[in-house]
């Protein structure tokens, strides 16, 4: 089943076309890589299916619905979720609460029952348990009372998942999670996105130059270029792909 | 390494200074009014209306990081609400306190509007712009009818009945004399209330889903959104919100003197960068920090109100004030502002966590169902 479906979407900035009628699609359960050289707009396609940009033209349907018409705040609710290239994390926060802002749209509790506290503090207990549980499980509840500022990038990377994580979604977005990652944690965070995949029964779409790790854990791959479609397969395909070969993973001699 | 002392938040010690603490404050607050002198009362009752202004600043800079140099024009609205309401409608003073709140509401939440599409320096010159054109608008001679311009308003406060009943507690008397000959202790009581109403507000919802959401929206408000948080109504609540917490010393103050001009200093601009400097001193984005702030800063006006004339000045500081012929209150709050901005960037507040951190480490509740977060968050050392 058809999960995201992009169709013909295109961004300008002004005269310059950060997306060019770029259509694809995402099964359920799946990992889907997106790849291709710098300014091919990657972020650009996250940051239209997450509504911090608006597309001049197209449709971005999730499960039937049009994105487009949905606010920014309400995606998350829809079961979509992101982390950010260049690490979007509340700094002065700590990892715990960082991860429980996460959970901000499982939440019902508003100014009128935190003013009268009904319900107020089960809700924070629940919500603290809840991220706690998913700081353990990446590896991060030695740091949970930590403020967020000043760790490792690596770590933060793997915060942003967890900060994701906690909105429940079925749609993972994530915009290179490998990156600044040392060459043999790579890997390890593959089996990570795999594992994340299977227990919460994700669909993943993954922004990533580490090859290698794009085309073991991918289902379907989709590269890009100009912000234009130059490829669509197995990774196999895309791998033997001549467009491909040309303008992005260069030739194996 | 030197002893430290380990205490479990939610534990037993914890609660024990939870406890010792709250005493401390409720005997500190039944010594001012029976035991204190009148100007400490009345001190006091002054650095309450400070103390809930600057709260209320709080709950949108310091949490929320949303700047507002307009909230002197907040204030006022309570005071000409209270004002207008007893004076040219004949309403019982009090009764005007929800109906100030409610009108600051809609005005904040009007204010909010630009906020949501400009943020730091450019929020900051168009609440300025609303700071400064408030006491403008209340001598506008086309409402002069309503507000009397410059001249002000009169007859805004309480009247005490000598039919009043005194309310003795077994021969003792707190609240003072409810028949108007020694009505100080009366209005510190009133203060004390409003302080205590907007602590829990913020408290509530500092202490909760939305307070996270909103120090989200500080931090990194496009994040938020990512995150649910719902940037437009948020932000307008908390507008709203702070300008009728506001506005609720305002009104106060209107009872509380009983006169009310246009021009009186925290009805101008002036009133918005003394709430702001008393956040920021106190500890902003700290419950507490505005309560400190607000103490020392009134200390320090009373305390030097008469250094003017430097033979009031005590031997050990008159070199460094007696060349000046105005009052250094001020001054010395200023400097203290530096200082504190260069040694403890988070206030009075954040200096304490600072020292207390020094000596004892508190243990957080463990977060999670798993018991693997609880053993590795006990500390090294014991």
């Amino acid at each position: 089943m058809t999960l995201l479906d992009v169709q013909n979407v295109t961004v300008n900035f002004g005269g310059i076309v950060a997306l060019n009628g770029l259509s694809f699609s995402i099964e359920e359960g799946h990992i889907c890589g997106l790849i291709g050289p710098n300014g091919a707009g990657k972020t650009t396609m996250f940051n239209v299916v997450s509504r911090i940009y608006q597309p001049t033209s197209g449709s971005v349907l999730y499960r039937g619905t049009e994105l487009l018409s949905v606010p920014a705040h309400g995606i998350a609710r829809l079961g979509i979720a992101r982390t950010f290239q260049n690490l979007a994390l509340f700094p002065t926060m700590s990892l715990l609460e960082n991860v429980m802002v996460g959970a901000h749209s499982q939440g019902r509790i508003g100014f009128g029952r935190a003013i009268s506290r009904i319900g107020a503090a089960a809700d924070n207990r629940r919500t603290r348990d809840f991220a706690g549980d998913l700081l353990t499980q990446l590896g991060l509840g030695a740091l949970a009372f930590r403020p967020a500022a000043g760790l490792p990038f690596g770590t933060l990377k793997r915060l942003e998942i967890a900060r994701a994580l906690a909105s429940r979604p079925n749609l993972l977005l994530m915009d290179e999670p490998a990156a600044g990652l040392p060459h043999g944690e790579v890997d390890e965070l593959g089996l990570t996105i795999q594992g994340i995949r299977d227990q919460f029964q994700l669909t993943v779409l993954l922004v990533e130059h580490h090859m290698s790790m794009v085309m073991s854990i991918s289902d379907r791959v989709v590269a890009m270029e100009f912000g234009r479609k130059i490829a669509d397969g197995t990774p196999a395909e895309v791998q033997a792909d001549e467009a491909v070969i040309e303008s992005y993973l260069g030739s194996p001699t | 390494m030197s002893a430290r002392i380990i205490i479990k938040s939610g534990g037993r010690a914890s609660w024990a200074i939870r406890a010792a603490a709250a005493a401390a404050v409720v005997a500190l607050l039944l010594w001012i009014p029976t035991r204190g002198s009148d100007s400490l009362i009345d001190t006091c009752t002054t650095a309450a209306m400070l103390m809930a202004a600057a709260m209320s600043l709080n709950l949108l800079l310091g949490y929320t990081g949303q700047i507002s140099l307009g909230h002197s024009a907040f204030f006022g609205i309570g005071v000409y609400t209270t004002a207008i309401a007893v004076t040219r409608w004949g309403w019982s003073p009090f009764v005007t306190l929800p109906v100030a709140f409610a009108v600051a509401f809609v005005v904040g939440l009007l204010v909010s509007l630009p906020a949501l599409r400009i943020k730091g320096v450019y929020l900051a010159l168009v609440t300025l712009a609303l700071g400064l054109v408030f006491p403008a608008f209340i001598k506008w001679p086309k409402i002069e009818w309503l507000t009397n311009g410059s001249r002000g308003l009169d007859q805004t406060g309480f009247k005490f009945s000598k039919d009043n009943p005194t309310y003795e507690l077994f021969g003792w008397n707190p609240w003072g004399n409810l028949r108007g000959q020694n009505v100080k202790p009366f209005y510190f009581w009133v203060g004390v209330l409003m302080v205590v109403f907007v602590y829990l507000v913020c408290r509530g919802v500092v202490k909760s889903r939305v307070g996270r959401s909103l120090v989200a929206i500080r931090d990194n408000s496009t994040a938020a959104a990512v995150m649910g948080v719902n940037l437009a109504v948020t932000k307008g609540i908390v507008f709203g919100l702070s300008a009728a917490m506001c506005a609720l010393p305002g009104s106060l103050s209107a009872i509380r003197t009983g006169t009310v001009t246009p021009d009186s200093a925290l009805l101008t601009v002036a009133g918005s960068i003394t709430f702001l400097v008393i956040m920021v001193v106190g500890g902003s984005g700290s419950l507490w920090g505005p309560v400190m702030g607000a103490i020392v800063y009134q200390f320090i006006i009373e305390r030097t109100g008469d250094w003017s004339d430097p033979d009031k000045i005590p031997g050990a500081v008159r070199p460094l004030f007696s060349w000046s012929d105005v009052a250094p209150g001020g001054g010395i709050f200023a400097m203290a502002l530096i200082l504190l901005m260069f040694f403890a960037p988070f206030g009075i507040v954040g200096l304490w966590h600072k020292l207390v951190a020094k000596v004892v480490t508190v243990v957080p509740k463990p977060a999670g169902t798993t018991s693997l977060v609880r053993e590795e968050t006990a500390p090294a050392e014991s």
